[in-house]
């Protein structure tokens, strides 16, 4: 079986595991720059304020006063995220970090009803020992673990643990029940074409031809079909969902220590990962890479580290994520480990059209637009990589703006949270200082 | 279920490098007795394996206040926070109550389990009806006499 551990609003999350007074709360958090919403609570989903919204928007909206803002924090976030990992990692035999919040986990040889217990298992232990809500999704395929876990989430019932069979009557009900633009990777306008055909519900998208799909559409789809009716025919990576995030990584053709060959791997990532970005139309707010040794060389030390940098501005330059990549992998490599692999994901995506309206907004770099779009066009044309960048200057010249950071609890000696040894002590000492300041 | 352990995995900020490993060095040469000390010395003691157990769910945090005083928390000590212990009698916890995070010893009191803090004006809580969270075990204490 296949399991999706994917944690709740989890930049919110991570806010509230530090801050007790945000929770019950609407809490928003903010894209670099304090530009849009790009995580929201429960709380602020139930009063209909969507993502992507300008802040500016929401600091003069309605129920202004009552909702919680947050600058994004991506160093809490990515240390969050790495513990999160590491625990899935210390009880399940393989894990596959898919995004910052969501991780796959591999459960080879149990049977249903131990995945089930697992997965409540771990449930709670994250809740009590990281203090992160998730929900988990568990079935035969990538596919049906993804639509275990959204059921999981939105159907209190399953008290967060939802396990899907494949080929039993409770899946096909929930596929019935399921209209096609809901499953992963079909996305609106792809929906419609199918409704077209008359395929309207994820059921009736696992019943179709593969085939005929892959005829009538693309391989792509062919395969989530399949993955609905329950045969495993996804890889890890062909699992790519637009807008939301952006991954490249590569295992190494031989393991390697030397800090040369990583960094040369992550900067093909950075850079390949980095066009996606501008294909698509994206800005993003900051860079994760890890690297991995092999877990299966139990002689040898193991080491799976990864790290979030936040970049100085919303970007699409390939030179501020090879900085950042260059800057994380100082932070993170170790001699003496033998890495297999190693990654980039790009985090806090936004729609670049809609941040440059936002007169707020910094400009991006004097011509960056025509650089950029040079380069691709190139590398289209003559192939991948006919140009490569070197290394890059310093930092942009912005700096960021953050009004609402939270403190970096988990990173940073001079931030940690403060606990206090009687009622309002935390409030009168932070109080105190304020007035002194 | 398959159960892997839980290796020491170094990660900022716990610990920026790995951890030594002892390893057997060269015996000097022909002439007669090694060092006695020479097998020992790469191993250096480390606070991190000593204080963290579980470097996953430990987490820091700065006692603020001075109603713990007389179990040895001062205002502005450091707190190491191992999530992963379960809560004991006798154990100094924090919790989550009323939006705050709070430093209580949790002890029995009149018989029954209760949030104490060592300073008269803070009475010790009973915990039954109480929507008190756990939030983590205090594993540790550091108070720095110089900084």
């Amino acid at each position: 079986m296949i399991g999706l551990v994917d944690a709740n609003n989890f930049y919110v999350s991570c806010e509230r595991v530090f801050q007790p007074e945000l929770n019950g709360r609407p809490v928003a958090v903010l894209s670099n720059n304090d530009g849009c919403i790009i995580a929201r609570s429960e709380e602020l989903k139930a009063l209909e304020i969507p993502m992507g919204l300008p802040a500016y928007q929401l600091t003069n909206g309605q129920n202004a006063a009552s909702i919680h803002l947050r600058s994004s924090n991506y160093e809490l976030y990515g240390d969050m995220s790495a513990r999160l990992a590491q625990l899935l990692r210390d009880v399940c035999p393989a894990v596959a970090p898919y995004s910052i919040d969501e991780m796959f986990i591999y459960l080879d040889g149990m049977t249903p009803t131990q995945c089930h217990t697992l997965g409540q298992q771990l449930r709670r232990r994250i809740r009590r020992q990281l203090g992160l809500p998730v929900c988990v999704g568990l079935a035969p395929t990538h596919t049906l673990a993804k639509f275990a876990n959204h059921l999981a989430k939105k159907e209190p019932h399953f008290e967060g643990v939802c396990l899907l069979a494949g080929n039993d009557a409770v899946t096909h009900r929930w596929l019935k029940a399921t209209p096609v633009g809901a499953v992963w990777g079909v996305g609106r306008r792809l929906a419609a074409r199918l409704e077209l055909m008359g395929i309207r519900t994820a059921w009736a998208l696992s019943q179709a031809d593969p085939k005929q799909l892959r005829k009538r559409f693309s391989v792509v789809l062919a395969r989530t079909a399949m993955e609905l009716a329950g045969t495993p025919c996804l890889s890890m990576n062909a699992l790519d969902e637009p807008r939301q995030r952006i991954m490249t990584s590569r295992s190494f053709g031989q393991p390697t220590g030397a800090y040369a060959d990583v960094h040369n791997a992550l900067r093909r990532h950075a850079q390949r990962s980095a066009e996606k970005l501008r294909r698509q139309g994206s800005l993003a707010g900051a860079v994760l890479l890890f690297l991995h040794t092999n877990r299966h060389r139990r002689d040898q030390p193991q080491y799976f580290p990864q790290t979030v940098v936040t970049l100085p501005t919303l970007s699409d330059d390939t030179r501020d994520i090879l900085d950042a990549v260059r800057q994380g992998l100082a932070a993170i490599y170790r001699p003496r480990y033998r890495f297999i692999k190693a990654g980039v994901m790009l985090l806090g995506l936004v729609d670049a059209e809609q941040h440059q309206l936002s007169l707020l907004n910094p400009p991006l770099r004097p011509r960056h637009a025509e650089l950029m779009g040079t380069v691709d066009a190139i590398n289209r044309r003559l192939g991948q990589d006919t140009i490569r960048f070197g290394m890059t200057q310093a930092q942009g010249a912005w700096e960021l703006r953050c009004a609402h950071r939270s403190a970096r609890f988990t990173t940073q000696w001079g931030e940690l949270a403060r606990a206090g040894t009687h009622p309002g002590a935390v409030a009168h000492y932070l109080a105190q200082q304020s007035s002194r300041s | 279920m398959p159960v892997s352990p839980s290796r020491f995995t170094p990660r900022l900020p716990l610990t920026t490098l790995p951890l030594p490993l002892l390893s057997l060095k060269a015996r000097a040469g022909f002439s007669g007795f090694p060092s006695p000390a020479q097998d020992y010395e790469p191993l250096t003691l480390d606070l991190n394996a000593r204080l963290i157990k579980h470097p996953t769910q430990t987490f820091f945090l700065t006692a603020t206040g001075d109603s713990m005083e007389g179990w040895g928390i001062f205002h502005d000590d450091l707190l190491i926070i191992d999530r992963s212990i379960p809560a004991r009698l006798g154990h100094i916890l924090v919790v989550m109550l009323d939006d705050e995070l709070l430093i209580k010893r949790y002890a029995l009191h009149q018989g029954t389990p209760h949030l104490c803090s060592s300073h008269p004006d803070y009475p010790p809580l009973p915990l039954a009806h109480s929507d008190c969270q756990l939030w983590g075990v205090v594993r540790a204490v550091v108070h720095e006499y110089v900084r």
